[in-house]
Parts: structure tokens; C-alpha cells; sequence
């Protein structure tokens, strides 16, 4: 069975290129699971999707924590623990990266045995709102590294899955798949199938078995006030706003249209972000009457969110 | 009435009630909206959430709010207000709460609650007098799974299941004029890009006696297609351009408490539609004049039923 994970942000289009992997397995006779893990599927948020294939019927289910190909379309994500890329990572996973950097530093830096394989961002091709088209650059190297999917399956597969979007959208797309696919042409069937388990060599996972408890003891209480302060959506950010104050004239504009209230005011009334929380959104860049507020990009320094 | 203490939106208060963290898209209009109710409401609340975006808000072991939260189904929050606030009572009556330590219930639910399968519960309750607050944050879809089309869908608007050549094809129901005509303590048209005017109708309703409702304007950045840093602008254009009427219903009688400016003078309604990817269809590939005017004219035939 090949089990194959996305890394992606939000928005990345990652959903749908898991289901476009999904349907050309499908299309040349495998048995499919293709399931993004439903949550906070939020712009910017790190998500996950999964694909597994097999030409038996499969009997694994839920997240893969084994896999044998982690493709991550946003090398920021990397350096964040909360994402998870790495998780189940062996010598033998093929990680695919689409970033600018040597895959030689990507190697050094996490520490890594196996197979590391980049998709330039700057040369992948892009779409006409002229962004690099990294979900679907991203399928057509995953199917030719699994060396199982034909260019046929592969554009029939786009074709099933995006043309509702239009056919621009669907030859954009194609293009970016197939180019991807031949890029890699080097690397075909480097990722292989892993046998499943069979039942004899299965380890029960650490369960603890709880006793029964009545409503009031085992219902999902919280008793604690705004806990929320420990998830620091600031890993969403890909632009960070930067508040020069020198400019700012104290109007507080920005703290109060700021959705998430991430930004308090010093006791003299100065503004100040809480880039643990900030999602990114720029209202406050945009609102700023004095434009005393810039965006750069993250991350700031490596790993950094503070 | 007496008149507001909140005179510039610099009387707002600057730290906040509600907590960061929470899993709402980055821009959320409904957010922004809820962070000011919490502001002005203050701690002593509980909400009674029916399922939708908000729900995101508390999930286990993750809360935003400094007061409680219970969640429903998504019809029923107002019969889960009306226990929560009959427990409270009967506490109070029982002198196992002191009165000063009461809470005030509140009910949040989007436009698919509101407008909809939620609508039979919120007639019921106000019909009972029953004694709450209803924030309604009305992102005119089903924005959590994906932005179907709701009762509060908007004409012409592109959603995930009104995908023709002209969008959604019926019109955005009058939930303001339905809830009104029950006669309840309180109606009001909020928007979160509006916090002078909001904050000061909370404060106005919050110690009235009776059912307090709101429905807050939420621009959505993920479900109308436009950037997160665009949701004050897109906000601020329905209200200029007449889309979105700031009004509020008290002692009978209805009032608009910020008034566009008259037809000709106000901006056209396109502005504030062509800044939405949901819209988009109405300007490209070809301009759909007979859409755009009627959109227009309903919005005209509006304002000029006021004056």
C-alpha cells in the first residue's frame, strides 16, 4: 500500500490535490482513500490530507503516521512542530519540498536520511492570477514518483477534478502537473509501497482504558477562562504587520477593527502586536489612516513567531 | 432614552473580553462583530451557541469566551437559552444565586440558524418574552462547510451551490421586518466595521427587559472571495452604499441610525460588488447591466420608502 501525506496552508488548493492523486490511483485500477483531516481547514492554518492506494481493499483508516511519500507545498511549514511534517518520517520516505533552497541544506538542517526532492516556487508554472501553481506541480511529481500513474490517468484525473472551475483553470493545471511529471522524470518509482501489517505483527496502541463517569465527570467541560490564549494562530501568518511608530498618531483605529484583538494599546496609548495570535489578516495595514503600518514576510527568522 | 457615553469609537474599550486564539478565518467579519458584543456585555454572560462557524470558537479543551458557553443544535438555541435563563431564575428565587451575580443568556447563531431551520425557536421564544440576547452574525451563507447558499444569500451572489451564470437566483429574506413583528424589547442592524454604532446599541438594548435581537453584518474573506485585509472596506461600502441599512427597531417604531447619502450622491452599489470574487460574474468576462440595475434599484426603491 502507498500511504502519502500533504502538508499544506490553507488555501494552497491541497485538498484538491489530494483528491486529484486519489482519482488517478482510482483510474488506473487501485483501491483509494483520499481525506483531508477535517478542522480548522483555515487560510494560512497548516493542514493535512492523506492519500492512501493499494491494489488490495484497505483496512487501515485515519491519519497516516507511517508514510512513505510527505509532499509539503510551503517550506515554512518545516519549521514548525505544530505541522507535523515530519511525523512517522523514515530513511526510506520520500519528502518532496516545493522550495528555493538546496534540498542539501533542507537535509542538513532536519536531520534527514532518506530521499529529499525540491519544486522550485519561482520556476513552477504559474496561473493567471500569477501565483506558482504549487498543489498541482506537487501532484504531477507525486505520480511520477510513485512510478504507478500514467500522464493519461494523471490528466484525466485533473480533468474529473477541476473542471468546474473552467477550462482555464484545468489547462493551467495540466500544465504545471505534467511539467512537474517530466521534471522528475529521474526519480520515477522512487517511492514504493510498504506491505500492510498483517494481523499477527499488530501492536495495540498505548490505549487507557477509562472508567465510566457520570455526565457532570466525563462531559468535555472547560473550566478555565479564554484558553485559547495557548493556540497561537500566529503560525498562520505568511505577511507580518509591522506598526512604525514614529508615524502612528495614536487614533487606535487598529485596535479596534482588529477582528481577533490582537492588538493592545501601551499605557501611552501606543499600539502594539501580539504576533503569538496575529492570524495575518493586514486589517490593520489597511485601515491605518497614517499608513504607519507595513507587512513583511514571515518568517521573520527561522521558526520564529514572536 | 439617554444619550450614548460611547461618543467617538476612541470611548471603546481597548483591552478585550474575548480571547485571541481562536480558530475563525484571519479578516473574520463575524469576529470582529462578536469581540465588540463581548466588550460591552462584559463576563457576566453565557452563550448558547448553535452549531455553525462560531462553534469553532469553542473547541475542546479551547475556549475564547472569560464567561460560560453551551452549544445546540442548530435549531434550537433560543429553547436552550430559554433553560439556561429559567435555571438561573429559579436559582436566584431560591437565594442560591445572588441577583447581582446573574448572567445575561445570549444566543449566537449565523444567517443559516437565524434566517432558517433556527427561525421556528426564535418566534417561540420572543412570542414567550422570553428574556435574552440574539446575535445573529449574518455571513449571507453557509460559510463553515463551504459557503452554500442560505435564506440570507443575497441576489446574483456566486455560493457553492449557486454556481449558474447569474448566482443565486431569490432574494435575501427581510429577517430585521420578521423579528420586529413580534414585538419584542429589541431589533437592531449591526456590523461589526461599524463598532461606534454597534457598541452603542448594545448598550442601549443589554438592560432592557424582554428579547433583545441583532443581526451583525459579517463580511466573509473566505466564502465572498475578497482579501482579509478588505473586510472593514467591504463593510463600510455596503453601508455607504445603502446594501446593509444600520437600523434599529425600539418602543414600536423603527429608526435608521446612520442614513446614506441620497441616490445620486451615494456611491453606486457596484462598488461595493465588484470588490467580491462572489460578484465577479456580474463585471467578467461581459457586464451584466440587467442584474446590476436591478440590484440597484432594489436597493433605491429601499431608501426611498423611508424618506
Amino acid at each position: 500500500m502507498y500511504r502519502i501525506r500533504f502538508h499544506a496552508r490553507g488555501g494552497q488548493g491541497i485538498k484538491t490535490a489530494s483528491r486529484i492523486l486519489g482519482t488517478a490511483f482510482f483510474l488506473e485500477g487501485y483501491e483509494v482513500q483520499d481525506s483531508p483531516r477535517y478542522g480548522a481547514e483555515r487560510r494560512g492554518a497548516p493542514i493535512f490530507a492523506y492519500v492512501r492506494a493499494s491494489k488490495k481493499i484497505i483496512n487501515e483508516r485515519g491519519i497516516i503516521n507511517k508514510p512513505d511519500l510527505v509532499i509539503v507545498t510551503d517550506d515554512s511549514l518545516l519549521l514548525l512542530p505544530i505541522a507535523g511534517v515530519l511525523l512517522g518520517v523514515t530513511e526510506r520516505t520520500v519528502l518532496l519540498i516545493a522550495t528555493d533552497e538546496a534540498t542539501e541544506l533542507w537535509k542538513k538542517r532536519l536531520n534527514l536520511q532518506g530521499l529529499v526532492l525540491s519544486i522550485s516556487t519561482q520556476a513552477a508554472v504559474k496561473g493567471h492570477a500569477g501565483l506558482p501553481l504549487l498543489g498541482a506541480a506537487c501532484v504531477g511529481a507525486a505520480a511520477q514518483l510513485v512510478g504507478a500513474i500514467s500522464k493519461s490517468a494523471l490528466e484525466e484525473a485533473i480533468h474529473d477534478q477541476l473542471q468546474p472551475l473552467g477550462k482555464v483553470i484545468v489547462e493551467e493545471s495540466l500544465a504545471a502537473a505534467m511539467t512537474a511529471y517530466d521534471q522528475i522524470e529521474a526519480y520515477a518509482g522512487c517511492t514504493t509501497e510498504r506491505e500492510d501489517p498483517s494481523a499477527d505483527s499488530y501492536e495495540s496502541p498505548n490505549w487507557i482504558d477509562l472508567p465510566f463517569e457520570d455526565a457532570g465527570t466525563s462531559a468535555p467541560y472547560i473550566h478555565a477562562a479564554a484558553t485559547t490564549l495557548n493556540v497561537k494562530t500566529g503560525v498562520w501568518r505568511s505577511l507580518r504587520p509591522v506598526i512604525d511608530l514614529q508615524q502612528c498618531n495614536r487614533c487606535a483605529l487598529c485596535n479596534s477593527y482588529c477582528p481577533d484583538g490582537v492588538i493592545s494599546l501601551d499605557a501611552k496609548g501606543y499600539p502594539q502586536i501580539d504576533y503569538q495570535h496575529c492570524k495575518g489578516c493586514l486589517i490593520c495595514l489597511a485601515q491605518c489612516p497614517l499608513h504607519a503600518i507595513d507587512a513583511i514576510p514571515e518568517p521573520g527568522q527561522e521558526g520564529e513567531i514572536s | 432614552m439617554k444619550e450614548s457615553s460611547l461618543k467617538s469609537i476612541k470611548d471603546l474599550p481597548s483591552t478585550h473580553v474575548l480571547g485571541p486564539g481562536t480558530p475563525t478565518c484571519a479578516g473574520c467579519g463575524a469576529l470582529g462583530a462578536i469581540k465588540i458584543f463581548c466588550d460591552i456585555l462584559g463576563e457576566k454572560t453565557v452563550f448558547v451557541n448553535a452549531a455553525g462557524c462560531m462553534t469553532l470558537l469553542t473547541v475542546y479543551p479551547f475556549t475564547p469566551f472569560k464567561g460560560s458557553w453551551i452549544y445546540t443544535a442548530m435549531a434550537s438555541a433560543p429553547a436552550g437559552a430559554q433553560g439556561v435563563r429559567d435555571a438561573l431564575d429559579l436559582l436566584i428565587r431560591k437565594g442560591r444565586l445572588k441577583p447581582e451575580e446573574d448572567l445575561k443568556v445570549v444566543v449566537l447563531t449565523g444567517d443559516g440558524t437565524a434566517y432558517g431551520m433556527g427561525l421556528s425557536s426564535t418566534s417561540s421564544a420572543i412570542y414567550r418574552g422570553l428574556d435574552f440576547i440574539y446575535i445573529c452574525y449574518d455571513n449571507e451563507g453557509y460559510g463553515n462547510t463551504g459557503h452554500q447558499f442560505s435564506a440570507a444569500t443575497p441576489h446574483a451572489a456566486r455560493t457553492a451551490t449557486s454556481k449558474g451564470p447569474e448566482g443565486y437566483q431569490r432574494y435575501k429574506k427581510d429577517l430585521f421586518a420578521i423579528w420586529a413583528a413580534h414585538r419584542p424589547a429589541y431589533v437592531a442592524t449591526v456590523a461589526g466595521t461599524e463598532p461606534l454604532d454597534l457598541a452603542r446599541k448594545i448598550e442601549k438594548a443589554k438592560d432592557l427587559k424582554g428579547s433583545k435581537l441583532f443581526i451583525a453584518f459579517s463580511p466573509c474573506p473566505t466564502g465572498w472571495y475578497f482579501e482579509p485585509a478588505k473586510t472593514i472596506e467591504v463593510g463600510k461600502l455596503a453601508v455607504k452604499t445603502g446594501v446593509w441599512p444600520l437600523k434599529e427597531y425600539i418602543d414600536g417604531k423603527v429608526a435608521h441610525t446612520k442614513v446614506p447619502l441620497p441616490k445620486g450622491k451615494r456611491p453606486l452599489v457596484e462598488e461595493y460588488l465588484k470588490i467580491q470574487g462572489r460578484f465577479a460574474h456580474l463585471f467578467s468576462p461581459t457586464r451584466n447591466e440587467n442584474v446590476l440595475e436591478k440590484i440597484q434599484a432594489g436597493v433605491d426603491a429601499y431608501w426611498e420608502s423611508i424618506v
